[in-house]
């Protein structure tokens, strides 16, 4: 059974855009905050910031070595297709029984 | 909790498409009520959430927005229709306040059973995949919302 605050923080990480776009850039490969930085047009300071949400949620391990923290996904993966459908299914289920429902009470 | 089965089918036919299939246990002519007429939306689309229709104007040009307000905060649906064609079809932009300018085009069909159901039929038209996902994603924390609309009803009850 999940836990729902562990699920909060993982869709508060991936409310936000950016951090989206994180995720899908090291879907591609493991990346160092300061080329993350880069490819986001952001200061160092911001992309830490947004690493450490992600980091919280379990979405992104980093590693330092040296000077380099390097970024990757995991260990959390987030909710692939499959998961993604089921949970779309479940609202609009529950979206037409409540229309039924309506339908049905105000039945003359 | 229990476990229905649900009722509402989901494909995804392309990367950039959703598909949402369920029959409906009422005539055609009252789910096309319960679909344009503001007082009728505002009891079912939000899934018990408060929903605010701001605005809705069911003719071909027309805007709508409704604005739900969730457990986890409050966000807006928006369009404009590009076709209205009562009581069988109508085509509208969907946009979601998350995922601003991402502008789905949603296609609502009813087709009348012949014997008190309505089959509905949404397709969901994205430009992109990445789209298509976040468009999901919307989906899943719409569900959860309902999920901790629930759990709060089993705490309510204890």
């Amino acid at each position: 059974m999940v836990q729902y605050g562990d699920l909060d923080t993982a869709f508060g990480a991936v409310s936000d855009p950016t951090r989206r776009g994180i995720l899908e850039r090291l879907g591609h490969g493991d990346a160092s905050i300061s080329e993350l930085a880069e490819s986001f047009d952001m200061t160092l300071t911001g992309m830490k910031k947004h690493v450490g949400v992600l980091e919280d949620a379990r979405l992104v391990t980093t590693n330092k070595v040296g000077r380099v923290r390097t970024c990757r996904l995991g260990p959390r993966r987030l909710e692939n297709e499959a998961a993604w459908i089921e949970r779309f299914q479940r609202m609009m289920d529950d979206r037409f029984n409540r229309l039924e429902a309506l339908l049905e009470r105000t039945k003359e | 909790m229990t476990q229905t089965l649900m009722r509402t089918t989901i494909t995804t036919p392309t990367d950039r498409e959703i598909r949402i299939e369920r029959i409906v246990n009422a005539p055609r002519d009252r789910v096309w009520r319960a679909y344009t007429e503001p007082a009728l939306i505002a009891q079912w689309w939000g899934r018990g959430n408060k929903l605010v229709i701001e605005r809705m104007e069911p003719v071909r040009g027309g805007h709508w927005r409704y604005v739900e307000h969730g457990p986890n905060g409050v966000y807006g649906f928006e369009g404009r229709y590009r076709e209205v064609s009562a009581p069988t079809r109508f085509v509208r932009s969907f946009e979601w306040d998350g995922m601003p300018a991402h502008v789905a085009i949603e296609t609502v069909t009813m087709e009348d059973l012949g014997d008190g159901r309505t089959q509905v039929v949404i397709t969901m038209q994205m430009h992109t995949p990445e789209e298509r996902d976040g468009f999901l994603q919307s989906g899943m924390q719409g569900g959860m919302d309902a999920a901790f609309a629930a759990l709060d009803r089993l705490v309510e009850e204890e």
